[in-house]
């Protein structure tokens, strides 16, 4: 009975360290989960707007990565606690839509970010288009071999729309180089480790390898490992724009990584939702310019994630694409 | 699923020559997926394919054998993914701290003893289920690591760590010798010391055991601790050669590391199993998915292929023990 | 393993615990929370717990009778995803509810007794034969839905999610509904009193004569249902239909049946413990949400809550 006591002694204590809801402005942020580093930099990016601007930013992730009904119930208890506004990422973005319409019927304005949800009313959307990224990093690639050769996909996870997206922009990349081949598009779920073993099979059937288009950065990463560790050269490219990639083609090892901006989502979303509440002018859609990071432009990329700060409203306003 | 048809626990002979007539079946499923495979692509059998699929089914092997050990006295360790991916981070952090590659394979290791230890005494002492012990441990180190890692990797380590997961000895890579290593010195616990006659007991009747005076909860404890430092051996392996940590890392690596455990011929039950089967079974599933990325399986064919021959792998088993 | 007979004709006796552990934390938690968050202790909260639950709840309860049997079913998760699937499409191209949800719960049945089949005719150890059908539902839910969201799904079919009846939520009628059956089906038929034994005393229901295969064979089988019956409030709760959507679904309900004071050995069972097994996880993940308690603080809390109230189990069972 004793550690019954204890327990409940330091329960309440712990959790009230972590206490929030302080500031007069409360932005709920929604991300898909906790281990991919592509939804940090959108936190990071919501935090930062936040702070600037003096409301604050409280993160919910699901504990099960991308889980829809874990999601679901996060918006539900979230709806009991009225933040002011919400930013939102959808795990899926057609799935959700019962979700959105709570949060609509609840009266809270929310912001769309990174994948654009299928149904409910948003204030505002902002994200990258993943197809016209996975086709900007592709023709990078596919420029860099010579407009010829061998190449492979490794594709994310399966009914992913990110994946999805990627791949169909890789395909289409490919298309337009007649000389370019395709020979093999797998899976490997967006995991490192299984990039580096698809890779690796992938390598006992096809003798000549010249280029690699992984769906994220970490299979690129793993991708390049299972090429050192053969003692075989191909060109390699991801997306995401991480740390670690920027690090990569630093040391000249990743050819390139499309940026997808988390952090600059993050930023602008929290903005948007935050002048919103405020009465100010917000725009209505803000979808990034892919732009392909590599040997040449990695300098802006190469600081520390809670060192960059947030554009002005201006240059953010700047980017609002027209429908 | 009743275990009292084999009442003699303390005799090593009894489970070679069980272990001998089924092993004779668990090769067969293993040599006919060799043979299907062959046929269907000229990559499968080449010397180069047979060491990239022996590498690959090592880091399996590595957390299978480990939990080997736990599943023979009838218990189970969920942990062992998430465990990974903790010892994996506590050891990349050394490593960037210290500089040293030994201080971050002793991080790694202690971590993941650390942590089996923590289980082991869950188990033993306070009597909780080892399923519940090890799945609530895998939510605890999954929190901690999410919280520790705050969705960020550590990588880029230094060349002569990444030897120990991605350089040659005479043209053979380094954790297959690790494997073989762990493969032979497993065995030889497990079959011909009295501690692993001892854990075999455990698993068989474990009351029986208790009456006949084997220290069920010291042996317990230490069959949680090496499960935990098995995964710590698959981290630094994992770290060595993909150069990085991140905090998943392990999770999909759980359910197939039990799979091979079971496929190799263990019975969750416990007082059945071997090492040498675990291998065959850690080798089987890293065949499977060798085979559907040689032949380009679509991408949704691949789960129902392999939980078809997992099935049928271990009903071959089955059907061997029957007739055995 | 058993240590009593059980004559199978005599009523299932399964040991009602003092003050379970599971009874202990849940109390704990809800005086906790109710304390710390303001919200917490209103109406509307407490029947979004108890809405959040019922997908849970309805795998768990047949999960609690496999586990009886000293069984498991891995590919709960995976069946449930399968059949929100296949009646997801099957409204899409018939119009038909009723159809559609025959169609998964059929989807349900037919997992059930390749289970039930795999773990009683071919005596394959439910832990591989329950992996082994999950991989395969896995895939099919892909194929069949070729790894997108299928969407389109009438408007109306939400209601059964969202509905009420003067003033109860669907979900939680459903959800008492079927708590009932399982209660009355385990505690007061043969049915029940066979699958205690199924555990506990296999030899037994043999030399009653017993044909206990095809009785295990149904324990899936109604597991498998049940996952049907879940599909159609899950795919009603999304008003789609996702090849992801309840991966992993299946060990929060074998957490919640161990929470529950359910032991994986001797047939020991207890109904009531599960419900109150699924309504702790679920009290603790909406408390810490509305504290706004970091993710991976919560995902630590329920690792330490499933271990603290199993040790509190084991205390009171030593002394």
């Amino acid at each position: 009975m004793k550690k019954l006591t204890y327990l409940a002694a330091l329960l309440p204590a712990a959790l009230l360290a972590t206490g929030a809801w302080a500031a007069d402005e409360t932005i709920a942020v929604f991300t898909k989960n906790q281990t991919n580093p592509y939804f940090q930099t959108v936190r990071v990016g919501a935090d930062v707007a936040a702070k600037s601007m003096g409301a604050t930013a409280v993160h919910y992730i699901p504990t099960k990565p991308d889980s829809i009904p874990e999601q679901l119930s996060q918006i539900e208890d979230v709806i009991v606690k009225k933040p002011n506004a919400i930013v939102f990422v959808p795990v899926d973005y057609k799935a959700m839509t019962p979700g959105v319409e709570m949060i609509n019927e609840a009266g809270i304005p929310v912001v769309n970010v990174t994948d654009r949800g299928a149904g409910g009313e948003y204030v505002a959307f902002v994200g990258a288009d993943d197809y016209s990224l996975g086709l900007e990093t592709g023709r990078f690639l596919l420029n860099a071999i010579g407009g010829k050769g061998n190449v492979v996909i490794l594709e994310g996870v399966k009914g992913s729309l990110t994946s999805i997206d990627r791949v169909r922009g890789f395909n289409d990349a490919i298309k337009e180089f007649k000389d370019v081949k395709l020979v093999a598009s797998q899976p490997a779920n967006y995991q490192r480790l299984q990039g580096l073993q698809v890779l690796e099979n992938l390598m006992q059937s096809h003798p000549q390898i010249d280029g690699v288009l992984a769906a994220n950065d970490a299979m690129a990463i793993g991708a390049i490992e299972a090429l050192d560790g053969a003692n075989r050269k191909a060109q390699v490219a991801g997306i995401n724009g991480t740390k670690e990639a920027v690090d990569a083609i630093k040391t000249g090892k990743l050819l390139a990584s499309g940026d997808y901006n988390g952090f600059l989502q993050g930023c602008i979303g929290t903005m948007i939702a935050i002048r919103d509440l405020r009465g100010e002018s917000v725009v209505k859609e803000v979808v990034l310019k892919p732009t392909v990071i590599n040997a040449s432009n990695y300098q802006p990329y190469d600081v520390a994630l809670d060192a960059r700060t947030c554009p002005t409203w201006e240059e953010a306003a700047a980017m609002e694409t027209k429908k | 699923m009743s275990i009292t048809d084999n009442p003699t626990t303390g005799a090593s002979g009894i489970h070679l020559s069980k272990d001998m007539q089924q092993l004779v079946y668990r090769l067969l499923a293993a040599g006919l997926l060799c043979l299907a495979l062959s046929i269907a692509s000229d990559a499968f059998l080449t010397s180069n394919n047979i060491l990239n699929v022996l590498r690959q089914a090592s880091l399996l092997f590595f957390l299978a054998s480990g939990l080997t050990l736990v599943i023979l006295t009838g218990g189970l360790d969920l942990s062992v993914g998430a465990n990974i991916g903790l010892s994996a981070c506590m050891a990349a952090t050394a490593i960037k701290a210290t500089g040293s590659p030994v201080l971050g394979t002793l991080a790694g290791l202690a971590t993941g003893l650390l942590i089996g230890l923590c289980n082991g005494l869950m188990v033993a002492k306070l009597r909780i289920p080892s399923f519940i012990a090890t799945y609530g441990m895998l939510w605890v180190l999954h929190g901690i690591t999410y919280y520790y890692m705050a969705g960020e990797s550590i990588h880029g380590f230094p060349p002569e760590f990444r030897q120990i997961g991605s350089g040659y000895f005479l043209g053979i890579p380094i954790p297959i010798y690790l494997m073989v290593v762990f493969l032979l010195a497993g065995t030889f616990f497990a079959q011909r010391t009295v501690w692993g006659q001892q854990i075999y007991a455990i698993g068989a009747n474990p009351v029986a055991a208790r009456l006949t005076g084997i220290p069920v909860d010291r042996r317990l404890i230490l069959v949680y601790a090496f499960s935990g430092a098995m995964a710590g051996v698959a981290s630094i392996v994992f770290l060595a050669r993909l150069n990085s940590a991140e905090g998943d890392i392990g999770e999909t690596m759980t359910l197939p590391a039990i799979a091979a455990v079971l496929i190799g011929g263990a019975s969750l039950f416990g007082g059945i199993g071997s090492v040498f089967g675990t291998f065959i079974g850690a080798l089987i599933l890293t065949l499977v998915l060798n085979g559907m990325n040689l032949l380009a399986v679509n991408a949704s064919w691949q789960p129902l292929v392999t939980g078809a021959i997992v099935i049928f792998a271990v009903w071959l088993d089955m059907y061997g023990r029957k007739k055995a | 393993m058993s240590d009593q007979a059980l004559s199978p004709s005599a009523p299932a006796r399964v040991k009602m615990p003092s003050v379970p552990g599971v009874v202990m934390a849940l109390a704990l938690l809800f005086i906790l929370f109710a304390a710390l968050s303001p919200g917490f202790l209103t109406t509307g909260n407490l029947s979004n717990i108890l809405v959040q639950s019922v997908i849970l709840l309805l795998l768990a309860l047949p999960m609690t009778l496999i586990i009886m049997t000293e069984g498991l079913d891995l590919s709960m998760g995976a069946v449930l995803t399968l059949a929100s699937l296949v009646l997801a499409l099957t409204i899409l191209s018939t119009g038909s509810l009723l159809l559609a949800f025959a169609a998964a719960v059929g989807v349900g049945l037919a997992f059930g007794l390749l289970n039930g089949w795999l773990v009683s005719m071919l005596s394959i150890p439910p832990f591989v034969a329950t992996l082994g059908t999950m991989g395969a539902a896995q895939g099919l839910a892909l194929l069949v839905s070729d790894g997108q969201s299928v969407v389109g799904i009438p408007r109306y079919v939400r209601q059964i999610y969202s509905g009420d009846v003067i003033g109860i939520p669907n979900p939680i009628l459903i959800g008492i509904g079927f708590y009932a059956l399982f209660h009355v089906l385990l505690y007061h038929t043969r049915f029940g009193t066979y699958i205690c034994a199924l555990g506990g005393n296999r030899d037994a229901l043999t030399l009653a004569g017993v044909k206990w295969k095809r009785l295990l064979i149904s324990v899936y089988m109604l597991g498998g249902a049940m996952a049907g019956v879940a599909a159609l409030l899950m795919t009603a709760r999304m008003n789609a239909g996702h090849p992801t959507a309840a991966i992993g679904m299946e060990f929060d309900a074998i957490a919640a049946v161990a929470l529950g004071g359910t032991s994986f050995e001797k047939g020991n069972g207890w109904v009531l413990g599960t419900l109150l097994g699924v309504l702790t996880v679920g009290v603790l993940r909406n408390g810490l949400n509305l504290m706004a308690v970091p993710s991976s603080v919560q995902v630590t809390c329920i690792g330490v809550l499933v271990i603290f109230a199993l040790l509190l189990d084991g205390m009171r069972s030593k002394s």
